[in-house]
């Protein structure tokens, strides 16, 4: 863990996440105290609170531990995700296409850790040439769209997408701006579930999600953008993404992209006719249902940065292959 | 254009033992593995260690659904059945297990999932919902269950009488089952002792019975139970 502490920025937000964990409860006993909560709101304040016990360490400690620990977690995240999607399609029963998808997943991994960028990208193509072709294998038309659709559609959300934020780590600076993505992804959810109930007339997409409103999404919107860029000013300074223009740009990007990962997961569900994507997280549902809002943020975020001031550009690539 | 059809698994929604004990758990990838990689490393045992024989493979069906039932004298005899099947068959191999034995705590429990695919049967409460329950995922989803229909192991060696429950999972149904006949598991690892002795062990599949005229009613499952009883008993070497 040398050096995990070296940014301010990583120290400041740290703290800043395990003040929070500390602090939410007293709230809590206070709006109850003011009879503001009913006994089930209250229960599921916290089982949601003690969810985030587990989630906050869940994310902070690889992200603090080093770079493989980052990559590695962000690969297992990619697999369990792809793992509730399976089991709540049924495609988990094309055990053949199942697999391909998770060799996908686990060689974009692999191709963080390496620190191969050629790969990395190359992988986005071939895996779904790939998928294409081992939908052949068995020779039954029937369902053949239907199949290579939700392989296809499962490796970008869950492999490439989500991958973005385990090539992030091949970067000299990745502690302080994953945990400053991590945060503001997760704020964002929350500001736009608070101005939803305080803003919230319209709704924003009824049919997909009844309970968000344009309210909510805008007063999200414009709080996120705001925290991203207090915080991000910290996290880039001494670079080119430092001036507000950039700053102010991200952080539009990552409300925006968080909002719709969000959406897309509700439509999948919409479509499924489920609730929740799992059961793992008492009081959220699945991973999907919590880290929904993080699958088009990677690749928004890396691209911006990328194209401005590059990722890992200074640290030694291809370690392995 | 139609709509697509999504299926999603049966147990979605349960999670840890819960559905480790389910009886409308589906195995997904990580558990296939292992219990291929168990099945395959267990046939290498009872290969190596008991010289293990396997005749009338050709009387079972090519495709499931079908059961399998064999007399039982040792836990032997559940890892000895799984392993004979082509393997092809065996991910789609349940072994009917004892609830009570296999599931009780939350270690065997995930170990008879995981390893062994096995799904429970509860003795002291196994319901009529139970029951309904596997004939129906037998058929819909084209599995095998691989069963000992005495219930329990035989504390002599000799085959007991069996259980009308193997009836009310294939009366008045064309499911194929295939009697089978295991021979030297009670020598090598009979009640009671808890390391497997060196014994040659044999198994010999019989030809598949149909009980689809069968009336699925209590006469007609004691019926389905004594003709495979017999048929067992025809197989003795």
């Amino acid at each position: 863990m040398s050096g995990a502490f070296a940014h301010p920025a990583t120290i400041g937000i740290s703290v800043f996440l395990v003040a929070l964990l500390a602090v939410a409860p007293v709230i809590f006993e206070v709006l109850n105290r003011m009879g503001k909560l009913t006994p089930e709101l209250r229960r599921e304040l916290y089982a949601r609170y003690f969810s985030w016990l587990v989630l906050v360490p869940l994310m902070l400690v690889p992200v603090l531990a080093g770079r493989l620990f980052t990559i590695f977690a962000v690969g297992l995240l990619g697999l369990f995700a792809y793992r509730e999607f399976a089991r709540a399609t049924g495609f988990f029963r094309n055990r053949l296409l199942s697999a391909a998808v998770v060799l996908g997943i686990v060689l974009i991994t692999l191709a963080s850790a390496d620190h191969w960028y050629g790969f990395f990208m190359a992988l986005s193509s071939l895996t779904v040439c790939a998928l294409v072709i081992v939908a052949l294998i068995g020779d039954q038309p029937k369902g053949y769209l239907q199949r290579v659709a939700l392989a296809v559609f499962a490796f970008a959300l869950f492999g490439v997408c989500l991958g973005h934020f385990g090539y992030f780590a091949n970067d000299k600076n990745y502690r302080p701006l994953l945990l400053l993505i991590l945060l503001c992804v997760e704020l964002n959810d929350v500001f736009a579930f608070c101005c939803g109930k305080f803003f919230g007339r319209r709704k924003l997409a009824p049919n997909t999600s009844p309970g968000k409103t344009w309210g909510g999404a805008i007063g999200a919107f414009v709080l996120t953008t705001a925290l991203f860029a207090g915080i991000g000013w910290f996290v880039f300074a001494g670079t080119v993404l430092a001036a507000p223009v950039h700053l102010v740009t991200m952080g539009a990007l990552l409300s925006f992209a968080g909002q719709l990962g969000d959406l897309v997961i509700s439509s999948v569900k919409r479509d499924l006719g489920v609730k929740d994507m799992g059961v793992v997280i008492p009081g959220h549902g699945g991973l999907l249902d919590r880290f929904d809002s993080l699958l088009f943020v990677g690749p928004a975020l890396f691209h911006y940065v990328g194209y401005f001031v590059g990722v890992g550009l200074d640290q030694p690539a291809r370690l392995w292959f | 254009m139609n709509d697509w059809e999504y299926k999603p698994a049966a147990d979605v929604g349960l999670a840890g033992a819960e559905r480790w004990r389910s009886l409308r758990r589906e195995a997904g990838l990580p558990s296939t593995l292992a219990h291929m990689t168990w099945c395959g490393l267990t046939r290498a045992y009872l290969g190596m260690w008991h010289h293990f024989r396997v005749t009338g493979a050709e009387n079972l069906p090519a495709k499931p659904p079908f059961v399998v039932v064999a007399n039982h004298t040792s836990h032997l005899d559940a890892i000895a059945l799984a392993a004979a099947l082509p393997p092809a068959l065996r991910v789609h191999a349940f072994p009917i297990a004892a609830g009570d034995t296999f599931f009780e705590t939350k270690a065997t429990a995930a170990f008879a999932a995981v390893f062994l695919n096995a799904l429970p049967m509860w003795r002291k409460s196994c319901g009529a919902h139970a029951m309904e329950t596997l004939r129906e995922r037998l058929v819909t989803e084209g599995l095998i269950y691989l069963l000992f229909p005495e219930g329990t192991r035989s504390r002599t060696g000799e085959m007991g009488k069996f259980r009308a429950g193997i009836g009310m999972l294939v009366a008045g149904t064309p499911t194929p089952v295939v009697p089978a006949r295991l021979d030297g598991c009670f020598a090598a690892m009979p009640p009671g002792s808890r390391l497997p002795k060196r014994h040659p062990i044999t198994l010999r599949f019989g030809a598949p019975q149909s009980f689809a005229d069968v009336p699925n009613d209590r006469a007609g499952w004691q019926r389905v139970a004594d003709s495979l009883r017999a048929a067992i008993e025809g197989l003795a070497p």
